[in-house]
């Protein structure tokens, strides 16, 4: 027996990220915008997207890929706030979505229809955090039922996003939930981190939220 | 959880760079950092499960540690006399 060795050191992720540098491409061409929404299952994120899809869903030409393990209930959900075709991506297990399934997904939307374009991916706050999907940011969402030390037990998704949405400010009254306790922890792990706290349920804090997103279409897509 | 999805993405680069070869692949070393998101047991885990089918023949997997974010193969090993040549 001969044994041969190929000495390589090739990125495993290459793949993952050469096929992200071409979604980014097709969305720059477009000039669309577009966020990463990340969480853990239960977080608010669809909620957050049917009130975003309802009042600035016009106005900011707003389309969704919605990623989940099984079902389209998310894409069923979000239709009935928008004219405009909701992707879903069934992963079939999958913990995540990757930039291969983001490429195929771009070929339903109407990209010129499109000016901000969100991608809600599977509800996990381990797996997706390590895949580039070309969007501009990664935006996380936690609910205030979920503890406030999240940010310390799941470091590389608050490392990764850029923006963290503080969701159900409305339960604050009944949990132990200390947003600055939560907000000390989050700039811990990514001292760069800017936060929203809305609740989606009543509409506390949509106002800025909005206000962001309109800013974030006027930035080249590019940028 | 992602460690099958990494499993079954350094399989298709050994497909890629091997070809029809990849059935004399006898190991290969994945680099893990302590920030890549990973646990190394599993995707070792992973990795042999899926290099034991085909179109690979008996290899197995060598997943070592550093520190960083490094996700990467840092090589092969392939038997050049294969006995069913």
């Amino acid at each position: 027996m001969t044994i041969r060795t190929i000495e390589v050191r090739e990125r495993i992720m290459a793949k993952n990220d050469e096929l992200a540098s071409e979604v980014r491409r097709r969305l720059a061409e477009h000039d669309i915008t577009s966020f990463n929404l990340v969480s853990s299952p239960g977080s608010g994120k669809t909620m957050l997207l049917e009130r975003t899809l309802g009042t600035v869903g016009e106005e900011l030409g707003i389309s969704v890929v919605t990623g989940d393990v099984q079902t389209q209930n998310d894409a069923e959900r979000l239709a009935h706030h928008t004219t405009r075709l909701v992707q879903a991506v069934v992963t079939g297990g999958a913990c995540h979505l990757d930039s291969r399934q983001m490429l195929e997904a771009l070929d339903a939307i109407d990209l010129t229809e499109t000016r901000l374009l969100f991608i809600e991916n599977v509800g996990n706050l381990v797996c997706p955090a390590s895949w580039d999907l070309g969007e501009r940011a990664k935006i996380v969402v936690f609910s205030v039922t979920e503890g406030e030390d999240k940010p310390l037990k799941y470091p590389k998704m608050f490392r990764e996003a850029r923006y963290a949405v503080i969701n159900k400010v409305d339960l604050l009254p009944y949990v132990p939930f200390d947003v600055d306790r939560a907000i000390d922890y989050a700039l811990q792990v990514n001292p760069e981190l800017q936060f929203f706290q809305v609740s989606a349920l009543t509409g506390r804090g949509l106002g800025e939220w909005f206000d962001f997103l309109r800013r974030q279409v006027l930035v080249p897509a590019g940028a | 959880m992602h460690e099958l999805s990494v499993a079954i993405e350094v399989c298709r680069m050994v497909e890629e760079r091997l070809g029809p070869d990849a059935s004399r692949l006898r190991r290969v070393g994945v680099m893990v950092g302590d920030d890549a998101g990973l646990e190394p047991a599993n995707l070792s885990f992973c990795l042999d499960a899926l290099l034991g089918q085909p179109p690979f023949g008996a290899a197995t997997a060598a997943v070592s540690s550093c520190s960083g974010p490094d996700l990467r193969v840092d090589y092969y090993e392939v038997d050049d006399d294969d006995p069913n040549d």
